[in-house]
């Protein structure tokens, strides 16, 4: 009975090390590397926590990150898209929508005239970076995904 | 034209001939340049078609270049774009992406190193992976975003790698030119341009040694690469005996080479021209003395004879003298007309009569008698009376045997004695005339038979003479179809031969006219 238990135990740990060998291999930068690049690519302002879908034409709010940038300067789920930086956006695509915030990405600066109920509104939006909660997040995923053997020696 | 220059070619060979003229240089100059001209267009038409294979070669490398980097622009464009798409689909239908989901696209994508994917709604839900075993640790990487409908994705990549697609490489492999239906032989260039990709080049045209290379850089994103095209050329000349400019080459060396041979025999025919002035100088200073000498003689002889009562005895010695001077002045004359005969190849018919040889010595020397006793000579004669009637000109074999006695008169030594001897052999009939007087140096004896041609002694101006005599005699023989030989050395006197062939049977009507075309005898 012990010595099945020893070869079950012993095959789960081989087949563990396979696999997290195999997973290892997924991203075979080291754990800093990669964590130095999530952070790279993650720097400068570029976080609204809005999900912009388009309406076909038009852009419309259809999610908020709660307590995100879009959210504390008073968008709405369901707020359309009219103007942003003196672009038009009634037809425009969420594409055009994250040219302009990419466009925006040193001042951070984003105004926007939105369709709401009837009436327009002016939102003036703030682009932050991303927090260093989400940045640990994903990088803490991504290590659990792809460097799951090694992350926690290496961090 | 061509008869001519051979005629003047013919005349400045022969030695002691016409004297040669400076015109001989003529036709070699005019083919010469000729030869210079056409050698010369041939070089320039080489030059200008190299030239212009060479324009052709330079603007097809740049028009490979440049039709091959917007090739290659557009299928960098193109595999952007497939790739955003490809996302795009993949988002579509899997809706919330993960990271098994981002991994797969990058390995389907050889050339993306990492990839990390943020969604709008929740940023801290963001996958990030990186290629599963990079081919190479290049330091070069570009990065690029695209947006999704929900989410942006920012991806590095290596444009190396990028611009090694297939698609891509099959932009550089289409060949930018189609060829055209001409072979590319006669242009020289080929019609092949080599592309391949360079990294941090100058854009811009290079000469090669055997070719041109140019440089066209790519758009933005891959713009630290260019396209290189390089189209090769060869020599369009041709090589070996096709070579045209090897060809001019030759050819204008051999215009040189003309005009050298043309600059020798003007150069030989202007130094034998001098000679013959300077010796003719000569001859008509001791013709001129030839003639005073006699007519001083005559005109004395003619005034004692007017003037002075003389006795018999010593008016027929005057006489005598008077007679010999003629005879003297008229034998200088017929050698100086004979002579000038010659220089002008002028036709002079002889006539040949059955003469014998016994009574054309016996008289000559009768005639002569006088004249040699007073130089104080005796001639002692032998004849072989065997021979027979020849076909002789009489009055020229006299001049030839009188012009021996002559010339062993004039150089004597001592010993004044002459011997003349008629006998034959097989072949000749041969009038001999021996001396013992100074004799002829053997760098003598090669010249003696040339006109004006007087042997160098101390005394030679004193001496009379003009120095035709013994080319008359060879003249004459020459026309009687024989020969003159000499036997000589210096101090040891000399024996001149004249050797007339035998008339076997009434031949002489072969025999030709003195220095002159056969036919006018």
């Amino acid at each position: 009975m012990t010595r099945t238990i020893t070869r079950i135990f012993i095959a789960a740990w081989v087949a563990g090390a396979v696999l997290a060998y195999a997973d290892e291999q997924r991203c075979n930068g080291s754990a800093r590397d990669c964590e130095q690049q999530i952070r790279q690519f993650l720097g400068g302002k570029r976080f609204l926590g809005a999900t912009i879908r388009d309406r076909n034409p038009g852009l419309v709010v259809t999610a908020l990150t709660p307590g995100g940038p879009a959210s504390r300067a008073g968008l709405r789920v369901g707020d359309r898209l009219i103007t942003c930086n003196n672009r038009t956006l009634t037809s425009a695509t969420p594409r055009d929508f994250k040219q302009l915030m990419a466009d925006a990405r040193e001042s951070g600066k984003l105004r926007m005239i939105v369709w709401r109920r009837g009436r327009y509104e002016l939102v003036d939006a703030k682009l932050e970076p991303y927090t260093k909660e989400q940045i640990e997040k994903i990088i803490t995923a991504h290590l659990s995904q792809s460097h799951t053997s090694s992350a926690g020696a290496q961090r | 034209m061509f008869d001519a220059i051979l005629a003047k070619l013919r005349i400045a060979s022969r030695r002691g001939g016409q004297p040669d003229r400076v015109s001989i240089l003529l036709p070699f100059l005019l083919i010469a340049v000729g030869l210079g001209v056409l050698a010369w267009r041939s070089y320039n038409l080489s030059v200008r078609a190299e030239t212009g294979s060479k324009t052709l070669a330079r603007q097809y490398a740049g028009y490979a270049a440049e039709i091959t980097s917007s090739r290659v622009d557009a299928a960098v464009r193109a595999e952007l774009t497939r790739v955003s798409e490809e996302w795009q689909q993949l988002e579509r239908r899997l809706g919330e992406p993960n990271f098994k989901e981002l991994s797969e696209w990058i390995a389907q994508h050889d050339w993306i190193v990492t990839a990390i994917y943020v969604p709008d709604y929740d940023p801290a839900s963001s996958i990030y992976a990186a290629e599963h075993a990079p081919h190479s640790r290049n330091d070069l990487r570009l990065t690029r975003e695209f947006y999704t409908p929900t989410g942006t994705i920012r991806y590095t990549y290596d444009p190396q790698r990028l611009l090694t697609q297939p698609t891509v490489l099959s932009a550089i492999r289409q060949n930018p030119i189609s060829p055209s239906a001409h072979p590319s032989k006669g242009l020289g260039i080929e019609q092949q341009a080599k592309i391949a990709f360079v990294r941090g080049q100058a854009e811009g045209l290079s000469t090669l040694e055997d070719g041109f290379a140019a440089v066209s850089q790519l758009a933005p994103p891959v713009d630290t690469f260019g396209v290189r095209a390089v189209v090769l050329m060869e020599y369009i000349g041709g090589t070996g005996w096709q070579n045209q400019r090897l060809l001019s080459l030759l050819v204008s060396l051999l215009a040189l080479v003309l005009l050298g041979i043309g600059a020798l025999l003007a150069w030989r025919g202007m130094r034998k021209e001098a000679e013959t002035m300077k010796l003719r100088g000569a001859l008509i200073a001791n013709v001129s003395h030839e003639l005073r000498t006699p007519l001083s003689m005559i005109r004395l002889g003619a005034e004692t004879l007017k003037r002075a009562k003389l006795k018999e005895k010593e008016r027929l010695d005057i006489e005598d003298q008077i007679l010999r001077e003629v005879l003297l002045l008229s034998h200088l004359v017929e050698n100086v007309l004979d002579v000038a005969r010659i220089q002008n190849q002028s036709t002079r018919a002889l006539a040949f009569t059955p003469v014998h040889p016994r009574d054309l010595i016996r008289n000559l020397l009768t005639t002569y008698e006088s004249w040699i006793r007073s130089k104080g000579f005796t001639c002692s004669v032998q004849i072989d009376d065997t021979i027979g009637e020849q076909m002789w000109d009489r009055d020229s074999v006299s001049r030839a045997l009188l012009n021996l006695i002559d010339n062993a008169i004039k150089y004597s030594a001592d010993d004044r004695a002459i011997d003349v001897v008629l006998r034959q052999n097989d072949d000749y009939v041969i009038i001999e005339v021996k001396d013992h007087g100074i004799g002829i140096s053997s760098s003598d004896l090669a010249k003696i038979f040339d006109p004006y041609y007087r042997a160098q002694f101390s005394d030679t101006i004193t001496r009379r003479g003009a120095g035709l005599g013994l080319t008359l005699v060879q003249q004459i023989l020459e026309s009687h179809g024989g020969k003159v030989e000499v036997e000589s050395a210096a101090g040891s006197g000399s024996t001149f031969r004249l050797l007339f062939p035998r008339d076997l049977g009434g031949e002489a009507a072969g025999i030709p006219a003195l220095g002159a075309p056969r036919e006018a005898f």
